[in-house]
């Protein structure tokens, strides 16, 4: 199948706002507005998915990564209270900076490798594997199948996976003992002591 | 492709033929069936406001609206009319780019899931419910998606954004109080609500809306009764769903976000003017399509037998009878059903919904495998009921150890 | 992809929509601002304490675990369209994944992890504290704001008193 003129017209649409948002998600000293950004470009690859006929990821990549991933970010910033503006001066983790510089540079390298040495296996235009390979069926089924077929066994390690991310989250986010007392049973079992703080001050 | 199905790939395309090959004209009816839904919406939503506090005024002996129009039927719209009228604050200690997106987050994916929602239609003797617009076939639905299912899905999980956002980027605590619960809470119900979509999933056996209704407007169990998901999924992921949908709507009994005993307004409350609204009407919206949903996933859609006149009609009709005892039955719960308190809300949801739908998921897809392999039904039933029950005994010790971490001993 | 031309109109129709309302909101509302007005809502009192910046570490718990779950109804809704086809094998192949996320999901039970209800405390029955006397089993709340009140010094001297 050609890539029609909308095809164009939807793919530049994508990747600018896919590019503005990765570009805002680096931009953004506020963490949340740093997070929605990364919502845009999800957005916008989810898009990109359904300009190649790729409609079930599309659908997972709004689901589980606007709807479940970036939610869980999002949480994390505004629960734990680090939604303030981050102080570009310290460096948290020594060297980190000239090791990033370094990945960039390398994965520029090799984009740009592929592009120019890979030939017209690489870009060739057509469409991706993630798109339906006969454009009559739904993408999903061609995948339902797949999945409980041949790659089978990749589908239980995922299984596997999740197991372990959640026991992770449980032990991690466990406190040491596991239930604190409150400071109002510990003043009853002690010898009795002046009420609260509040008490002791006189207002006038 | 190696897959071993490779000889059954060609099965019919699915979708709304008007969109089959996009021209001037399928774009002109696009763009026109787009104007009147959306129209018939924000109607929709005013009767719904006014028919709510009306109800609601019945029910309670009192008069409610009755001063704007015929009983007061218009009170909605010179409501709506005074909103661009009061000033709009945005408050100093807010957030400001994301307060002022907040709204939009919260109705635009209310105004998108209406979109894949068949209204109408005739569905009887085998039709698919086309219509002819302009000379041109389509379905009485904006779009048909081949994956409409997760599409409503994906907008409910986007809901999330509007609610969370807002009551963050206001700088108040009450607002963040309720924006922290209100996302929890929508996180929590919406793993209940793909699970027992997906149910409706496996015994129509497709993912587009339209499709489904065209299964559930054939014939069902032993002929006589209709062949809705509600029965062919034996009940159950149909009371889930309404549940987990009226805690998605953090509509009563599950409008903890709102308590205004507690928290005022909830995360709208330092919102004012246009952009309250907005929140208000993507609220009301967004009761009117989950009560859609519930139709098309579980009731038939808009199936139903056509008397007179023109079929297609017939099928709104049945649509908005169908929508209607939801609306009624929302309503309802809000007059007779007290909040309920995070523990249980936070309960129901974890230890009850989503364990039962999952279950009954497993359930219903061995009793599909049972019936292809022409295995004895009820064996297999009973089977399943078995380690369903076993299933629930272990959650069940589960959750009491967990309980037990929680309770201490203390002396009188 | 035609199939979404529809969502694309009405997304565009949507978002006019809002910014047509907010332009007229602007155009008709009035602007009166006032540093009352502009201040958070706390029913006309000033604000003695700044909002939460923390919650309880439930809320990431209840966010992580909905990944795992949202990621299992993803996978369950290829297998729901095609479970005629791939039949036992999908079946089996779906209940090995489920029940290994069912386990995980037990542990996080067990360990109390989605637990909100408030401590539940178990009285020992027949057991009474030596500190039982009217200072220290009334909690006196609202004092907030308040001057000292008589009967409540009163009550905290007896207590100091009785140490």
């Amino acid at each position: 199948m050609e890539t029609t003129a909308v095809e164009y017209v939807v793919f530049a649409l994508c990747a600018v706002i896919v590019l503005a948002g990765a570009f805002g998600v680096i931009w953004f000293r506020n963490p949340v507005q740093a997070a929605l950004s990364l919502v845009a470009t999800l957005f916008g690859v989810a898009v990109l998915f359904l300009n190649m006929n790729a409609q079930f990821l599309a659908a997972v990549q709004v689901i589980v990564y606007t709807g479940a991933i970036v939610v869980l970010i999002l949480f994390v910033i505004m629960l734990l209270g680090v939604d303030v503006e981050e102080d570009l001066e310290e460096e948290p983790l020594v060297g980190q900076r000239v090791i990033a510089l370094v990945i960039a540079a390398g994965v520029a390298g090799l984009v740009v490798a592929g592009v120019t040495l890979g030939g017209a296996d690489l870009v060739s235009g057509a469409r991706s594997v993630t798109g339906s390979i006969v454009d009559d069926v739904s993408n999903i089924e061609q995948i339902g199948r797949l999945l409980f077929t041949e790659y089978v066994f990749a589908l239980e390690i995922t299984a596997v996976l999740l197991t372990i991310a959640v026991i992770a989250a449980v032990v991690m986010s466990r406190r040491p003992s596991e239930v604190e007392p409150l400071p109002a049973e510990n003043a009853s079992m002690e010898p009795p002591e002046p009420m609260e703080p509040e008490a002791e001050e006189v207002f006038d | 492709m190696s897959a071993p199905f490779a000889g059954s790939l060609l099965v019919g395309q699915t979708g709304d033929p008007l969109l089959f090959s996009v021209d001037a004209v399928a774009v002109g009816i696009v763009i026109l069936k787009v104007l009147v839904i959306f129209a018939l919406l924000l109607v929709a939503t005013m009767f719904m406001v006014w028919f709510e506090r009306k109800l609601i005024s019945d029910m309670q002996n009192r008069i409610g609206p009755n001063l704007a129009g015929p009983f007061g039927i218009l009170q909605t719209l010179a409501d709506g009319i005074k909103f661009f009228f009061k000033e709009d604050v945005i408050p100093d200690k807010s957030q400001r780019k994301v307060f002022i997106l907040a709204p939009y987050l919260a109705f635009v994916p209310a105004f998108l899931l209406f979109a894949v929602v068949p209204f109408g239609g005739d569905f009887n003797g085998g039709n698919d419910g086309m219509v002819t617009i302009f000379g041109r076939d389509t379905y009485l639905q904006l779009a048909d998606p081949p994956i409409g299912v997760l599409f409503i899905l994906a907008m409910s999980s986007l809901a999330v954004y509007g609610a969370m956002l807002a009551g963050w980027s206001s700088g108040s605590k009450y607002p963040l109080l309720g924006s922290v619960r209100a996302s929890a809470q929508m996180v929590s119900y919406e793993a209940a609500l793909g699970l027992s979509a997906a149910a409706v999933v496996l015994v129509t056996g497709t993912l587009s809306t339209h499709s489904m209704v065209t299964s559930q407007a054939g014939d069902g169990p032993w002929g006589v009764l209709p062949n809705w998901g509600i029965l062919l999924t034996l009940g159950v992921p149909f009371v889930i769903f309404v549940i987990a949908g009226t805690a998605e709507l953090n509509r009563p009994p599950f409008d903890l976000v709102e308590a205004e005993q507690e928290l005022v307004g909830g995360f709208h409350t330092e919102y004012s003017s246009i952009r309250f609204a907005l929140f208000f009407l993507a609220e009301f919206m967004n009761t009117i399509t989950m009560s859609a949903i519930f139709v098309t996933l579980f009731l038939g859609g808009p199936s139903g037998p056509a008397f007179f006149g023109p079929g297609w009609m017939w099928g709104v009709i049945w649509f908005l009878a169908k929508v209607f005892i939801f609306l009624f039955m929302f309503v309802w719960f809000r007059a007779t059903l007290p909040r309920m308190r995070y523990d249980q809300l936070m309960d129901l949801g974890w230890k009850v919904l989503i364990p039962l739908a999952l279950g009954w998921f497993l359930v219903l897809a061995s009793l599909e495998v049972a019936d292809a392999r022409q295995w004895n039904r009820w064996v297999v039933g009973a089977i399943a009921a078995v380690v369903l029950v076993g299933g629930a005994a272990l959650l069940r010790k589960s959750v009491r150890s967990g309980a037990a971490l929680r309770a201490e001993e203390v002396l009188d | 992809m035609g199939q979404y031309l529809p969502i694309f109109v009405l997304l565009v129709l949507a978002v006019l929509f809002g910014a047509g309302s907010f332009v007229a909101s602007k155009l008709l509302a009035p602007r009166l601002p006032t540093s009352a007005k502009l201040g958070p809502y706390e029913c006309g009192i000033e604000p003695s304490r700044e909002p939460p910046r923390r919650f309880s570490v439930r809320f990431y718990l209840v966010a992580m675990i909905f990944i795992v779950f949202d990621v299992e109804v993803m996978f369950l809704f290829p297998f729901s369209t095609v479970v005629d086809e791939v039949g036992l094998f999908g079946l089996v192949a779906v209940l090995i994944f489920s029940v290994a996320l069912f386990e995980s999901f037990l542990y996080l039970l067990g360990n109390g992890a989605l637990e909100w209800g408030p401590v539940v405390r178990k009285v020992i029955p027949g057991a009474v504290a030596p500190s039982r006397t009217a200072a220290t089993t009334v909690r006196r709340v609202g004092t907030e704001g308040r001057g000292r009140v008589p009967a409540m010094a009163r009550a905290a001297d007896d207590g100091g008193a009785a140490a």
